[in-house]
């Protein structure tokens, strides 16, 4: 086999270079990583989630179970890719998953030595004593499907948004003719297929379609529809979708790489996804070598593979024996046919004609006998077939590859989202999903048809009825009319006879390792929804979502509860249908471009300046400069220091800034702030505090008065959005007949505050003889506008360090001169640390205190409230709560010890009650005017002025003594601002 | 994804909107009209502002049951009329 090119329709002749395990591999272009193992005659693919028994390739499609392959090279593998889906390209490193050391020799499939059971449930009823977290860091270890990697070099897809009239999931034969059908009514079509090609089942069951090959026509239907403008997808899977958007997949290699994510919004929708093949269980069904009926022959036409030399066939309809003939016809010996119905089919039928000349040709065909099991070791070696009635003994048939199948589960996981409701079909044994929204329809084989003219007709009436509903006219006409296999004739069958004891080893859902048995003990443990059944055993969790596991679950169930299976319903699978990375779900949103980076105007300098700096919000914000010290809090200490000795400079431009102007602007501000905005005098400001609508405080911040009708409000920095929102919400509804304009100048004014004993001195020599009076009669609170290198500059006398201080205004174009002549004139930058050091030494708040659960009253504002101003939010305030003892009240704190540390968060608790908190830290640092560590809280207003309280840090075991003392530590009477 | 459709920028994806209340039944007192919550299964007016488009504050109307949008008008007294 390795020595000769195979033969299919995907494959080529060529060589590609590939290990798995470690073990150099070659396969063929067109090759998936399953076939070409098979073909070098793999078996073993990896081990299971729980029991770690050794598992092979079931299937050829997504659904795939077992053979999940993990790619690439630590730390940035990609893991539970499924090996059918894989396709082959050179180098590619490969592993299988859920072993250690190695596949064959793995420590951990000792669990099942002992003929151990761990039952659904178990970890809840072992691993108790002495303690879970004794046995929690191997099971971790151990658990999990396929290893989660520690880096991802993804690249982004390409997310392309498509409209159109209707949508079709599905190029099969359903999917074609609906496609053809909504194209010929001149409805913008698009099409998507999952696999390479299209076509889907045409390829195997030779059938006529209008009198001429299937797959003729196939090609005939696609080179029209291209004519007529249809956008079809290959390689393209449909993964999901909400409200109206379905979302496509296109990835090409099966391997996240180049890919392309579709947003799709159709008025139209019509599911032609197909049906997959569902398993039989019985005892060992999970052996490497058992595989899908279907999924044989997919590997024989494509791929050129075979599943094995000998093989065995199990299954519950007609089908089977025309696969069997196309399987002996591509090279492999079948030594059997197992049918599990009572009555052959009859030498009338074409499948009865069939099983006579398999017969005559030397294959065994049974009937009304079951596989019971799969014997052998890492491979299946032969199977046990017993009768199903009557005496007989079982017997043992050698093979070396059993091909199973209980019927086909139309894919309906898309019509189960957002609505929908599951319907059995007893003809076909499985549900299908109905109730659907008038847009969204089902087709072909999804939609419960397994004959070839059906579906034809279905997928027809379906395209038609989608462009009736995206509203174009539908002409005459009919669809194709074609013929290929015989009906079916199913017999629901679920899973052969096995005493209770080996129940364990009849496999239900072979991703999650559940079985016969845990369904058992669901039931007699009191699960008895199918959903509560789903998340105690796990059953249908995973990648494959219940693909091959849910009717099959289903009906395993019904059996053990004696109820018909309509009665027991199925499981709800959730999105994506089949296995996407999150890099690609992301689409653009992610890495760099996950958020909007803000930088002020000096971020340049700054970072060419060693300024450490980090995230704020949206904004990118110097916490210290390297230059100041060695570490984070030296730095700190050190800016801050400077600061009240002899003065710095702090980038200050990510305030931000809403100019209001209008006749009615100043009666607008009156109503938003808690003080009056109209009682400014043209050239001053003020500091005024927001309030919401049920009294707590929400934002504050300078107010400056520009001209009778205009003003400037500074909010904070990370609020500036927020309260914007918030004025045009009050100017949109009851301040919309009024005469006010709102305009966001947060990005156009720089801000730079200079602070210290040699603030005005320095700014004075830095703005020049202009500037001189000005400065020198600016009084605290007031500003001035003037220029600074031909551009607007004001300058406001404010103060958030308790330092004389002055905020300068600027244009951003002279922000980074004017920030270098500063320096250049000997004032030194301080970053957010410093900053946040010199307010609470001054008591000033910021969002730790205006959390969004404090009242004006609570921050020692009773006096502002008391103004009796009506504004937003003061009919609520004087609500009782808010006077009740148990309110916090704004306090400082400070070590009884003068030396004791705490940070903010820290709990405060009263000696009489240490487990019950009175109140908490909000902001602590290590003051460098006190030499002491100093904070803010917020503790009940009934405790005294002078309370001793301890700051309880539980995450960190500390607790410290502290003491009650007025908010402002530093110049209380604030001689040093208003100096 | 849900479609509103806003008056000045046309359908646009939710994602571009930010909630902001549901307003109660009718009008009442200041605590009422801030913490009244009623539930409206069949239909439920709200205030939305698109942040990500003209910032344009909305009133619409839905039916949170299924979904849907009913109505979708600006507010601020304009006549320009966002109807689905």
């Amino acid at each position: 086999m390795s020595g000769e090119m195979r033969r299919g329709t995907r494959v080529r002749a060529g060589a590609i270079r590939f290990t798995f395990d470690g073990r150099e591999y070659l396969g063929q272009p067109g090759d998936t990583a399953a076939s070409a193992l098979l073909a070098h005659g793999v078996r073993q693919f990896g081990r299971s989630v729980k029991y770690r028994r050794l598992r092979g390739v079931l299937s050829a499609g997504p659904e795939e179970p077992n053979a999940l392959l993990t790619v690439g090279r630590r730390p940035a593998v990609i893991p539970n890719v499924p090996a059918p889906q894989l396709k082959l390209r050179d180098g590619l490193i490969l592993r299988s998953q859920n072993r250690w050391p190695t596949l064959s020799r793995d420590l951990a499939s000792l669990l099942q030595a002992g003929g151990g059971f761990l039952g659904a449930g178990f970890y809840y009823k072992t691993f108790i004593w002495p303690n879970w977290r004794t046995y929690e860091p191997v099971i971790r270890r151990l658990a999990g499907l396929g290893e989660a990697p520690s880096a991802c070099e993804l690249p982004p897809p390409d997310v392309e948004h498509l409209s159109c009239d209707v949508l079709i999931a599905g190029a099969g034969a359903a999917g074609l003719a609906a496609a053809r059908a909504a194209a010929r009514t001149g409805a913008r079509v698009v099409l998507c297929e999952r696999e390479p090609v299209c076509g889907g089942e045409l390829e195997f069951e030779g059938a006529s379609i209008d009198g001429r090959p299937a797959l003729e026509w196939a090609a005939a239907t696609l080179t029209e529809l291209e004519q007529r403008g249809v956008r079809v997808l290959s390689d393209t899977a449909m993964v999901g979708g909400f409200g109206g958007q379905i979302v496509l997949h296109a990835e090409p290699g099966g391997l996240p790489g180049a890919n392309t994510l579709y947003r799709v919004r159709p008025r139209a929708f019509v599911i032609a996804t197909g049906a997959v093949e569902r398993p039989i269980a019985f005892v060992d069904n999970d052996r490497p070598g058992v595989m899908l009926l279907g999924a044989a022959e997919r590997y024989l036409a494509r791929y050129g593979v075979h599943a094995g030399r000998e093989l065995v066939l199990f299954a519950n309809h007609d089908r089977a024996y025309a696969a069997a003939a196309r399987l002996a016809a591509g090279g492999m010996r079948v030594r059997a046919i197992v049918d599990v119905r009572s009555e052959a089919p009859g030498a009338a039928d074409r499948a009865g004609t069939l099983r006579a000349e398999l017969e005559r040709g030397g294959i065994e065909c049974l009937t009304g006998h079951a596989v019971t099991a799969a014997e052998g070791g890492a491979r299946i070696r032969a199977v046990r077939v017993a009768p199903l009635v009557g005496a007989g003994r079982e017997r043992r048939i050698d093979c070396d590859a059993l091909l199973v199948s209980g019927g086909w589960s139309p894919s309906v996981q898309a019509g189960l989202q957002e609505g929908g409701t599951r319907e059995y079909c007893a003809a076909i044994g499985a549900f299908l999903a109905t109730g659907q929204p008038s847009w969204r329809a089902f087709a072909g084989a999804a939609n419960g048809h397994l004959e070839l003219g059906a579906v034809l007709a279905d997928g027809h009436a379906a395209g038609e009825q989608a462009a009736r509903h995206a509203g174009r006219s539908v002409p005459a006409g009919s669809g194709a009319a074609g013929r290929g296999d015989e009906p079916p004739r199913l017999a629901p069958f679920c899973r052969s006879p096995a005493s209770l004891r080996l129940e364990k080893r009849q496999f239900v859902d072979l991703q999650n390792d559940v079985s016969v048995a845990d369904l058992r003990l669901a039931l007699a443990e009191g699960f008895t929804d199918i959903e509560h059944v789903k998340r105690y055993t796990t059953l249908g969790i995973g990648t494959e979502q219940g693909a091959t596991s849910a009717v099959l679950g289903a009906a395993v169930l019904a059996e053990l509860k004696g109820e018909p299976p309509a009665a027991v319903g199925v499981i709800r699978p959730r999105m994506p249908f089949q296995p996407v990375t999150l890099r690609s779900l992301a689409g653009l949103r992610a890495g760099a471009a996950y958020r909007v980076a803000r930088r002020t105007p000096l971020h340049e300098w700054h970072a060419a300046n060693g300024g450490l700096l980090e995230p704020s919000g949206l904004w990118m914000r110097p916490r210290h400069y390297r230059a100041s010290g060695n570490d984070a809090s030296a730095a700190a200490f050190a800016e801050a220091r400077r600061v009240r000795e002899t003065g710095g400079i702090v980038d200050g431009s990510t305030l931000g800034k809403i100019e209001i102007a209008g006749p009615d602007a100043p009666a607008f501000l009156d109503a938003m702030y808690l003080t009056k905005a109209s009682t400014i005098r043209i050239g001053r400001s003020k500091y005024m505090v927001n309030l919401r609508e049920d009294g707590i405080v929400l934002d504050d911040g300078l107010v400056m008065r520009l001209a009778a009708d205009r003003f400037l409000a500074t909010l904070s920095s990370g609020h500036g959005d927020h309260m914007l929102s918030h004025f045009e919400y009050y100017l949109d509804t009851e301040w919309s007949e009024r005469r006010v304009t709102l305009t966001d100048v947060t990005e156009a004014w720089a801000v730079i505050a200079v602070a210290g004993p040699r603030s005005r001195a320095t700014l004075e020599s830095v703005l020049g003889a202009d500037w001189r009076s000005a400065l020198s009669s600016l009084g605290h609170m007031d500003f001035t506008a003037g220029q600074y290198q031909g551009r607007e500059l004001r300058v406001l006398r404010a103060s958030f360090s308790g330092e004389l201080a002055f905020e300068l205004h600027c244009r951003p174009a002279i922000a980074v001169p004017l920030w270098q002549a500063l320096v250049a004139a000997g004032l030194l930058p301080y970053g957010l640390d410093a900053l946040d050091i010199l307010r609470v030494e001054k008591g000033y708040l910021v969002s730790a205190e205006l959390n969004g659960e404090t009242t004006p009253q609570d921050l020692n504002m009773e006096g502002l409230v008391n103004l009796g101003n009506p504004c937003l939010g003061r009919e609520l305030l004087d609500r009782p709560g808010f006077h009740e003892p148990a309110r916090p009240r704004l306090v400082g704190v400070r070590a009884c010890d003068g030396r004791g540390k705490f940070r903010a968060g820290a709990q405060l608790t009263a000696p009489d009650a240490p487990t019950r908190p009175v109140g908490y830290v909000t902001s602590a640092v290590f003051s460098p005017s006190l030499g002491e560590w100093i904070g803010l809280a917020l503790v009940a207003r009934q405790l005294g002025e002078s309370a001793q309280l301890t700051a309880c840090d539980p995450l960190r075991g500390a607790q410290t003594p502290v003491r009650i003392v007025p908010p402002v530590h530093f110049d209380p009477s604030g001689a040093r601002m208003k100096s | 994804m849900t479609r509103l459709k806003c008056p000045f920028c046309g359908p646009r994806e939710l994602r571009e909107f930010a909630f902001h209340k549901t307003l109660p039944a009718g009008p009442g007192t200041a605590f009422e009209r801030t913490y009244e919550r009623v539930d409206r299964p069949e239909r439920s007016v709200e205030h939305w502002q698109h942040i990500e488009g003209c910032r344009g504050w909305l009133k619409v109307e839905r039916n949170p049951s299924s979904g849907a949008v009913l109505t979708t008008r600006l507010l601020g007294g304009s006549s320009v009329d966002g109807a689905p």
